[in-house]
């Protein structure tokens, strides 16, 4: 009897310290592969194309932030800075003035300044704007389409499943590297920091 | 009865699974087709009463390009100026001859002896008739950029949008005057042209006008290049010029009445002579998206738009009791 449990006993053994091996192997390969990977992987995030976004007021209720991590940004080298601009006023406004009843932004979240004859500039205060892109719809409509749509990373949670991006109808929305997180209209990122300018705005 | 027990967990989790998809599929469908509570609406103003429409679309015909840079008239032909070629048509549609260019085309005019005459970016071609070069210009520098050209006997007058300026030139491009740069002295208010949009045309004594898109006004210019005249209305509503850049577009009948083209709203209207709001050719509905469409007549008081967006040359005639 015991001559035949000797045997059994060494084969447990030795199976069990090479199951050991391989398992202790296997989850350091695998740690190994997985910070290899994060390392040489570039980290993706949201972001809007300007160019296929339809201004369908998706983006300000659908984001599971309150308000909307989207915001209307401004490329100031588009605009031309217009006196009647589309984006500012509502068409049917009574005057080109800076009174409430003549904005279109339904937050006022769109500042008008007057620079010189006959040019205005148009600053967007981001704390009030709720990415509802009726502004665009005006700046696209009679501008040069300046204003624009642009998910704020410095608000987004860039959750795993956007839910904006789930009911966006024009699948504007696509993943781009963190490192360059902003498609912005014109030539407004060049030679420098988006996120800076974009503060500056 | 162990058994029976994981088989029903494992059923109703199966069923779960599907309710869970089934709804994630109906709420995105429904979430991509919802109404939008912040529409930008301008329906209003897109309606045009079918008593203010004067014209009516009698032919249109497609111009095959990847870009087309303008339009004109000569006589009963049609020239149309693409990315890189020439093209001239009958008034039937009717091709007549398909030329290369040398480069790619801005914008496009005839001449009264038909010679055409194309803005490149920053410098200016003529071809003959037939479509065979004949001189080309200098450069006028990177800074240019050509919108619109408007020859009126030995002036050639060249909307320049990157400079804010209209040249005026001796045929063989030597400048004899810039037109239009501010002048709080002569009381010229200058140019603002936000984009590449920058008409010019001379009217029926050769007299040039222009148009300041920045502003929405026409501005008629004397040969010493003095400000004579100028009107517009800024206004949404159908008698004004909104937006950043127009009218994009504009002609001038030998009666010295305007005809107009819009961006945004794309519209054609008719204006008398003083700028007076006299119909409509061609309504916001007639077009689809939001490109201007570029716009030349010719002696029958018809109109010729070059349709950017339909990729078409369409030809509107006056209705003749004003109501078919």
């Amino acid at each position: 009897m015991s001559d035949k449990k000797e045997p059994k006993s060494i084969e447990r053994r030795r199976f069990l310290r090479s199951g050991m091996q391989m398992a202790l192997a296997v989850s350091l390969g695998g740690v190994a592969g997985v910070s290899l990977l994060k390392s040489t992987s570039k980290d993706l995030v949201w972001q809007i194309d300007p160019f296929k976004c339809v201004q369908c007021g998706r983006c300000a209720d659908e984001c599971v932030m309150t308000p909307s991590a989207v915001k209307c940004v401004h490329a100031y080298d588009l605009c031309g800075y217009c006196d009647l601009c589309g984006g500012y006023l509502k068409p049917d406004a009574n005057a080109r003035t800076t009174a409430a009843e003549n904005q279109l932004c339904p937050t006022a979240a769109i500042k008008r300044q007057y620079i010189e004859e006959p040019y205005f500039e148009y600053v967007i205060d981001e704390s009030l704007c709720i990415g509802c892109a009726k502004c665009v719809a005006g700046c696209t409509s009679f501008g040069n389409g300046s204003l624009h749509l642009q998910v704020r990373h410095d608000r987004c949670k860039n959750c795993n499943d956007c839910s904006i991006a789930r009911v966006c109808p024009a699948e504007a929305f696509q993943r781009v590297p963190a490192d360059t997180p902003y498609l912005i209209k014109g030539g407004f990122t060049k030679g420098g920091n988006s996120e800076d300018k974009l503060k500056k705005g | 009865m162990n058994r029976k027990l994981v088989n029903i967990v494992l059923i109703v989790l199966a069923l779960a699974i599907v309710v869970i998809i089934g709804k994630d599929f109906v709420g995105k469908k429904a979430g991509k087709n919802m109404d939008n509570p912040y529409e930008y609406n301008i329906d209003e103003f897109r309606k045009v009463d079918s008593t203010q429409i004067l014209y009516t679309e009698k032919l249109h015909f497609p111009v095959k390009a990847h870009y087309w840079a303008g339009i004109a008239v000569s006589d009963s032909t049609i020239i149309v100026a693409t990315d890189n070629h020439l093209l001239k048509f009958d008034l039937s549609g009717k091709q007549i001859f398909s030329k290369q260019t040398i480069d790619t085309a801005t914008c496009v005019t005839v001449d009264e002896n038909r010679q055409i005459w194309i803005g490149m970016r920053h410098y200016v071609v003529m071809y003959d008739q037939n479509g065979t070069l004949v001189k080309r210009w200098n450069s006028f520098g990177d800074r240019a950029v050509f919108t619109s050209i408007a020859v009126s006997g030995e002036n050639v007058y060249v909307a320049d949008a990157g400079n804010r300026i209209v040249y005026q030139c001796n045929t063989n491009g030597q400048t004899v005057q810039k037109i239009g740069e501010k002048d709080e002295q002569k009381g010229i208010p200058g140019f603002v042209i936000p984009s590449p949009y920058f008409d010019v045309a001379t009217d029926d004594n050769g007299i040039l006008w222009a148009a300041n898109t920045g502003r929405h006004t026409f501005e008629n210019y004397n040969q010493d290049g003095s400000l004579r005249t100028s009107w517009g209305v800024t206004s949404f509503k159908i008698e004004g010029f909104s937006g950043c850049c127009n009218p994009a577009h504009f002609a001038i009948f030998n009666d010295n009445s305007f005809i107009t083209s819009e961006k945004g709203m794309p519209r054609i209207k008719l204006y008398d002579q003083h700028g007076q709001f006299i119909g409509v050719v061609a309504p916001p509905a007639a077009f689809s998206g939001s490109l201007a469409p570029d716009i030349a007549v010719d002696e029958q008081q018809r109109v010729i738009a070059l349709d950017f967006e339909r990729q078409q040359v369409r030809i509107f005639e006056k209705k003749k009791d004003g109501n078919n």
